[in-house]
């Protein structure tokens, strides 16, 4: 019984942020979502995707590693998680792969304007 | 003795919690199901021949708000958790109750801004946008709808006579990285849809 029961909680001691380290992080996320705003409303020209995306990272980062507790998790399980992640990346890249590799015609954004002049001129 | 047994949950050769561990394979093989999705989405993104455009009808201050109300779920569940974890089921109660509360607020938003989408003439059918944004976003939303169904049905067993206690912690603490994972993903659809320009 008390093998089955620190089995059961061998590695369920209680991660140590407090309430308040919990709110705080709740904070910082939120003031991230608002830098992520800024850079929308006033773009920093081709920094705009890189700095969106690396922002959206941090979150992303920050909410797996103290709210989900990997940070204090067995490795077993953050390995699962990667294992998840490199495949879902490896799977986006083969999808724009299939879909792009010789599709350099259709690949440009089309001229929506030359489609509307077109289609009122008929 | 039977009960606390339960509740201890079985040896593995991992020393891990298996029933832990199954939620992160799941939420592995979820990576590849919303994976397939956004790429789905960003390859047909700025394809759409006809309208209505994402820039035209994008509300981004509206989903700010979804964004931050999810975001603060996120804060709440965690707090439950903590609840669980120390004991301190009165803190787990409440905060499943908030986070239960929020999660239902951002399916209104979502429930909002489908119905204004339809009423301006964009649907599944539309274009190219309309078709991968609904199938994205929607999956996403019927996630949310799963993750409060199953709070809500631990709320009611903890309410029970024999039902979560300190020492069912685990389940609150599963659940939670169910609830945390639906957020994470919003987060990557957030900037990959609303914030970074067509």
């Amino acid at each position: 019984m008390s093998h089955e029961a620190s089995a059961g909680h061998g590695h369920e001691e209680h991660p140590p942020t407090t309430i308040r380290q919990y709110v705080l992080i709740g904070i910082i996320l939120a003031v991230i979502t608002a830098l992520e705003l800024v850079v929308s409303y006033y773009p920093p020209g081709s920094l705009e995707i890189p700095l969106l995306l690396g922002l959206s990272a941090v979150k992303f980062g920050i909410v797996a590693a103290l709210f989900m507790h990997l940070k204090f998790e067995h490795k077993i399980m953050t390995r699962m998680f990667l294992i998840g992640i490199v495949l879902a990346a490896s799977l986006m890249i083969a999808i724009f792969a299939l879909f792009t590799h010789d599709d350099t015609d259709n690949r440009v954004l089309p001229d929506r304007e030359a489609i509307t002049t077109e289609a009122g001129g008929h | 003795m039977a009960a606390a047994a339960h509740d201890a949950g079985h040896q593995t050769s991992l020393g891990v919690d298996n029933r832990k561990l199954l939620m992160w394979i799941f939420l592995a093989s979820e990576c590849l199901f919303f994976g397939t999705l956004i790429s789905t989405y960003l390859i047909f993104k700025g394809q759409s021949l006809v309208g209505p455009f994402p820039g035209d009808i994008l509300d981004i201050p509206l989903t700010s708000t979804s964004t931050f109300v999810l975001l603060m779920s996120s804060v709440t569940m965690v707090l439950a958790v903590y609840g669980a974890q120390h004991g301190r089921l009165g803190l787990m109660r409440g905060m499943l109750v908030a986070t239960i509360l929020l999660g239902t607020t951002f399916l209104g938003f979502q429930v909002y801004e489908f119905r204004h989408f339809g009423h301006v003439g964009l649907n599944l059918g539309t274009n190219q946008f309309g078709a991968t944004f609904f199938l994205m976003t929607g999956f996403h939303g019927v996630h949310v709808g799963v993750g409060v169904l199953y709070l809500t049905s631990l709320l009611l067993g903890s309410m029970r006579r024999s039902g979560l206690g300190k020492e069912r912690a685990l389940w609150v603490d599963t659940a939670g990285l169910y609830w945390h994972f639906v957020d994470v993903v919003w987060i990557v659809i957030f900037t990959i849809v609303y914030l970074i320009p067509e």
